[in-house]
């Protein structure tokens, strides 16, 4: 058997109270494609993710090569291999484009090959620069599945591709392309993890590993032609930070909370009219950075947006994390502090400036920390988190007395 | 009745006499060294509150973690029932505290007392975790979730604790238990110690029927469950 790219040790994991895994192991090498199979509710779909460091286990470890990149006791690695990764949901935000999501998951191999002949496998060219948004599902779950494929189609070393029902939505031919495609790289050396109920694509696996039973058995694939690696060139991957600046900026959803209740705090605090000169200069202080801290209070509005079609799921499958704001608070905080110096007649100061854009830049990662940390329940929205962000009432108390 | 039920009770009417004797039996403060010695009297309430709040949060903190490291039903059913005591006791002290800080310094908070902020801060954690808590279905991913706030805010009670004996700014320090001989009249010293024994007794029964209440609600589910086919 070639290499095993993946190894479930003695996995036992549970989702809310029932035990979905126990005791399961599994090993996936390179050049293999395993079918998960089992009926519904057996714990594919929980396999996979785990498989993909993304669910915390009871027992056991998950290695991709040697590195063990998920273990009970909590500790993450990243995977040391290219990871594709369809969800049972597609993982896209619905402002992101057709070809920058596909570009932008290729970028996670370190390399990029020529997309247009795989858009025009799936007939989807004349929507490469349409938002996510504007396609049908059949369409969206298209662009998903080749976002799952593209990396390892990229890479030039062996990729760990992990499919949770792909043909979920696809039409007849999609699904005799799929298997060409799934057939070329299982002859390019990668190694293939997939969840389905459909037969056709079970007749294409090297094994088939039945989730309910704990069960592997060995499947002789028909034989496919050797398929040569695709031209790939090197390209820069993009970080989390910067896909996360990218839909602030394209979205503007900063402006929509963080901005505006820095704003109406600003613009209440002008309605009081000339009170400025009759407080002493902690109280100014207070004034002058609490529209900063009310943007910051707001959090990441990303946060909720990536809730979207488990988008930020599949970035911390297969870009190690959940897009963030980066550095846009520190510019947001400068920006709300020079506004409030200015609106409530102080002298601007250089370091009232950098303080304003640092505290909102903590205040905003702190908040988005909080909204992360509720992620993996059942119901996140339900959970009021805004309880939590008075903690950060006390550090800018004494900040304000530190600055006056 | 139920011994939890037995001993809450005897805890409450506990609390009640020392509300009584607060108010009628407790001798006055010095009319010079306070600025509204009448309100005073909530002192009796506010110290026990606080002190049963800590013992609380300490079950809450020991529950939390005997969940995350021994996956423990009892820790975690002891989790839920310091969460909810010290939501009880936690806005009992900050309550009686707003009101005494109104009468005695003119504002009912200070946000830059670090000792008022970070109870207060354990209070609002403490409605976090248990409305939280609420909001979600029982399963292992909201078990972790609130057992690492409830870690968390553990944190808080040693910083409390600290902020007691060298920051403070407006609240006043420790009258009890300071190492250099109590600062406290007998009689006013015998109502604490009431009040303070009939927190604990309160919360401790608190938590012993919240416990019950606990386990009978898992067993009900796991019945439903069964009844679902366990599906």
């Amino acid at each position: 058997m070639a290499k095993a790219l993946l190894n479930l040790v003695d996995v036992q994991v549970r989702r809310g109270m029932n035990t979905v895994l126990d005791g399961c192991s599994l090993s996936v090498g390179g050049a293999q494609i395993v079918a998960l199979t089992g009926a519904n509710g057996a714990g594919k779909s929980t396999l996979l993710e785990t498989a993909a460091g993304l669910l915390p286990m009871e027992q056991g470890h998950v290695k991709h090569g040697e590195v063990v990149v998920a273990d009970a006791e909590g500790r993450r690695r990243t995977s040391p291999f290219t990871t594709g990764m369809v969800l049972q949901r597609n993982g896209m935000l619905g402002s992101e484009m057709v070809s920058e999501h596909l570009q932008m998951a290729m970028s996670m191999s370190g390399h990029s090959v020529d997309i247009a002949p795989f858009l025009k496998a799936f007939n989807l060219m004349h929507r490469a620069n349409d938002l996510v948004a504007h396609l049908s599902q059949g369409q969206a779950r298209k662009v998903a599945v080749l976002a799952g494929l593209l990396p390892a189609f990229a890479s030039p070393t062996p990729a760990l591709v992990m499919l949770d029902e792909p043909d979920a939505g696809l039409d007849d031919a999609s699904i005799e392309t799929l298997v060409g495609w799934m057939g070329e790289l299982c002859t390019m050396g990668h190694a293939l993890l997939i969840a389905t109920h459909d037969e056709r694509l079970m007749v294409h696996a090297t094994q088939l590993f039945d989730v309910g039973q704990n069960e592997r058995q060995v499947n002789t694939p028909p034989a496919g032609k050797k398929a040569e690696p695709r031209p790939s060139r090197p390209v820069k991957p993009l970080s989390p930070a910067s896909f996360g600046v990218r839909m602030h900026l394209r979205t503007m959803m900063w402006l929509n909370t963080n901005a505006m209740a820095g704003l109406l705090t600003l613009g209440l605090f002008l309605t009081m009219g000339d009170f400025m000169e009759e407080l002493d200069s902690l109280q100014q202080m207070g004034f002058i950075l609490a529209p900063t801290l009310a943007v910051g209070l707001c959090g990441d509005p990303l946060v909720a947006a990536l809730r979207e079609e488990r988008a930020g799921v599949w970035w911390r499958a297969v870009g190690g994390g959940e897009p963030h704001a980066g550095w846009m608070p520190l510019a947001i905080g400068a920006a709300f502090t020079l506004l409030s110096t200015t609106g409530l007649g102080n002298a601007r100061e250089a370091h009232v400036i950098l303080t304003g854009a640092v505290l909102c830049f903590v205040v905003w990662h702190c908040v988005g920390w909080m909204q992360r940390s509720t992620q993996r329940l059942a119901r996140p929205h339900a959970v009021f988190v805004g309880l939590l962000t008075p903690v950060l009432i006390l550090p800018y108390s004494i900040l304000i007395s530190v600055l006056s | 009745m139920r011994l939890g039920e037995t001993v809450l009770f005897v805890g409450f009417t506990g609390i009640g006499a020392t509300l009584l004797l607060a108010l009628l039996w407790a001798p006055s403060v010095s009319i010079n060294a306070f600025e509204s010695p009448a309100a005073q009297r909530i002192f009796y309430w506010h110290v026990p509150a606080a002190w049963a709040a800590f013992i609380a949060f300490g079950a809450l903190f020991v529950g939390s973690a005997g969940w995350l490291f021994k996956r423990s039903e009892w820790m975690w059913r002891l989790h839920v029932a310091g969460s909810e005591a010290g939501l009880a006791t936690g806005l009992m002290a900050v309550w009686s505290g707003c009101v005494w800080g109104a009468a005695e310094w003119g504002t009912p908070w200070d946000w830059t007392d670090v000792r008022l902020n970070s109870f207060g801060l354990l209070t609002l954690l403490a409605i976090y975790v248990v409305l939280g808590r609420n909001s979600q279905p029982d399963g292992v991913e909201t078990r972790d979730t609130f057992a690492a706030f409830g870690l968390y805010g553990f944190v808080l009670v040693p910083l409390t604790y600290i902020a007691t004996r060298i920051w403070t700014i407006r609240h006043p320090g420790p009258v009890v238990a300071t190492g250099d001989g109590s600062s406290i009249n007998s009689d006013m010293g015998l109502v604490l110690l009431i009040g303070a024994v009939s927190f604990t007794v309160f919360i401790i029964g608190h938590m012993m029927a919240s416990m019950r209440l606990t386990a009978l609600e898992q067993r009900l589910e796991r019945m439903q469950h069964n009844l679902d086919g366990g599906n």
